[in-house]
């Protein structure tokens, strides 16, 4: 019933063939794995397109997943899903699905490279590409830095959608900090927020991971959504983003539109404080740049009809 | 659905073979997983092959974790349980249809189709849970943490649509004939049981067996059985209802 595959995986160049679909796709490296399978990146035969292919462990668990990815499929229009089919190896039959490949640094990495700065931006595009998953009628569920995948300007996608259930069905897959259980701060059913405070839980650990780490030591039934916000509240690092971040963990958006619109307001609008006189820095810098541009130009024209 | 949990850190010593009674359980139709907790040492090879017997014979899953893991390797298992026991069912009307034939080797539409049957049926179907505590005196120090395992277990099972309650026991329990006790009788809601274990006799007895029959018993008549529930009266009221308000 189960269907596992050699420690191992598969090694670059091995031919992946649909048993059911014929297409065939060259492994050129593992992407990562997890409880349910193991990532490649490949391209498919004589074409350079490149594609990641998730191999399952179990035939039940993957198709629950490739089934979620069908329905979005219908409602989104750069679909993610390319193809599921079988694969016969040397252990048997094989489940696999084909999905978009998606380059970038998971958060927590990106924001270690580039800045907290950029939390902003990129908090920006998560919730828009939630509030579109939960205007189809889905929680995402598995909300955590591991599978929020950001390109080098800031654009999101989600990865792993093992854990998203239908609005109003109780959470699949969760990861104890970003579960709003976890906290005492509510059920386990997949409401819109429920992917919010998880996604207040990322910010706090992106801004502090030391004091959130603290703070989920503690003993479980003392454990609490207060200590979240107490913590928002001790760090000025979090000061743009706080009033947002107490309504999420309370749980107090009305829909993911509603969160959207707060946060920009808040990293863009006239209260935004530290986020703001950042921005106010840039203008100098480009006023410079673009003074110097001038100079060029007028150098350049200068030197043209000499 | 009928599921029981074992959560246990060793070998049982005394009546009858767990792995026995698990099978018995299983012929009743209900599945019995098996978590061995262990913190320090180790949980020896009798016992870690004790624990795989046990969760074999009652046809479902088994690990050996330490306390952190522990209410997420419960919820695990008892999800996936869930979804084998409908999946099982689901391949047998599958075979019905197609004449042979498991989900693995269904077309790709096919497949889609029944799994979609299955998750749905795993989410709304009822399903109780007994908690089978190993209250040994080498359990002792773990059962804080068992406890908080069994609250956030409930948390999950009161998200799905389907209705869920679970009970929880232990073992062993006061005299020697009491072979378990009930703790927390058919509940869909824990908030208001303030401490589960009460006053335990921590005894070196780990009648694992024995007390896996009681809760079969249990399962099938709402009691653990006429001839000891007035022997063990006292102590058991003590035990689960001294402690606890509902
Ligand atoms: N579309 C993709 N593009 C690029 N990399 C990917 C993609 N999908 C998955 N990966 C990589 O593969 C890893 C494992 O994938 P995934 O999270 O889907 O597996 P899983 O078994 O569900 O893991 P988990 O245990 O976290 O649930 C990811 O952490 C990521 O690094
Ligand atoms: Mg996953």
């Amino acid at each position: 019933m189960v269907t596992t595959l050699s420690n191992a995986g598969y090694p670059p160049g091995t031919v992946i063939t649909g048993k059911w679909r014929k297409s065939r796709y060259i492994v050129e490296r593992t992407l990562g794995k997890g409880a349910n399978g193991r990532v490649y990146l490949v391209h498919r035969a004589g074409v350079r397109q490149r594609y990641a292919l998730k191999v399952g462990y179990d035939a039940l668990d993957l198709q629950s997943e490739i089934n979620v990815l069908s329905a979005l499929k219908e409602q989104m229009h750069n679909a993610y899903l390319v193809e599921a089919d079988d694969h016969q190896d040397s252990s048997g039959d094989v489940p696999f699905y084909v999905m978009r490949y998606i380059e970038g640094d998971p958060l927590h990495r990106f924001i270690g490279r580039r800045g907290k700065e950029w939390l902003g931006l990129v908090g920006l595009n998560l919730l828009e590409k939630l509030s579109l998953l939960h205007a189809s009628g889905y929680v995402f569920g598995d909300l955590k830095p591991d599978n929020v995948m950001v390109s080098p300007y800031g654009k999101v996608e989600l990865i792993d959608y093992g854990g998203v259930s239908s609005i109003g069905r109780s959470v699949k897959q969760f990861t104890e900090w970003y579960d709003r259980g976890y906290w005492n701060a509510g059920s386990r059913t997949g409401d819109i927020s429920y992917d919010l405070f998880s996604f207040a839980v990322m910010c706090i650990q992106v801004l502090d991971e030391k004091a959130l780490r603290e703070a989920s030591r503690q003993l479980p039934q003392t454990r609490s959504m207060t200590d979240l916000v107490m913590l928002v509240r001790r760090n000025p690092a979090f000061k743009p983003y706080a009033a947002w971040l107490n309504k999420a963990l309370a749980g107090e958006f009305a829909d993911s539109r509603e969160a959207l619109n707060q946060w920009r307001g808040s990293i863009r609008g006239p209260s935004a404080g530290r986020a703001r006189s950042r921005q106010q820095d840039t203008p100098r810098w480009l006023r410079n740049a673009f003074a110097l541009s001038l100079f060029i130009l007028a150098c350049t024209i200068f030197f043209l009809f000499r | 659905m009928k599921q029981i949990l074992l959560i246990t850190d060793g070998c049982s010593n005394v009546g009858e073979s767990p792995v026995m009674a698990a099978a018995h359980a299983l012929a009743e139709g209900i599945v019995v997983n098996v978590v061995g907790v262990l913190d320090y040492g180790t949980i020896g090879e009798l016992g870690a092959f004790e624990i795989q017997e046990i969760a074999k014979a009652g046809g479902g899953l088994h690990r050996i974790v330490g306390t952190p893991q522990l209410a997420q390797t419960m919820q695990m298992m008892t999800r996936k349980t869930v979804v084998q026991t409908i999946q099982q069912a689901v391949n047998k009307e599958i075979q019905h249809i197609l004449g042979g034939g498991s989900l693995e080797e269904l077309p790709p539409d096919k497949r889609s189709q029944v799994v979609e049957v299955v998750d749905e049926l795993a989410e709304t179907s009822s399903l109780e849970v007994a908690l089978l505590i190993d209250a040994s005196a080498s359990m002792k120090p773990k059962l804080a943490a068992v406890e908080e395992a069994i609250r956030d277990l409930m948390l999950s099972l009161k998200a799905r649509a389907g209705a869920s309650r679970l009970a929880v026991f232990h073992f062993p329990g006061r005299g020697s004939e009491e072979e378990v006790v009930l703790d927390v009788n058919w509940t869909s809601d824990l908030d208001g049981v303030r401490s589960m274990f009460g006053r335990l006799q921590m005894k070196g007895a780990t009648p694992t067996g024995p007390a896996l029959l009681k809760v079969i018993e249990f399962f099938q008549y709402g009691t653990l059985g006429n001839n000891q529930s007035w022997k063990g009266h006292t102590g058991q009221e003590e035990g689960m209802l001294g402690d606890y308000v509902v």
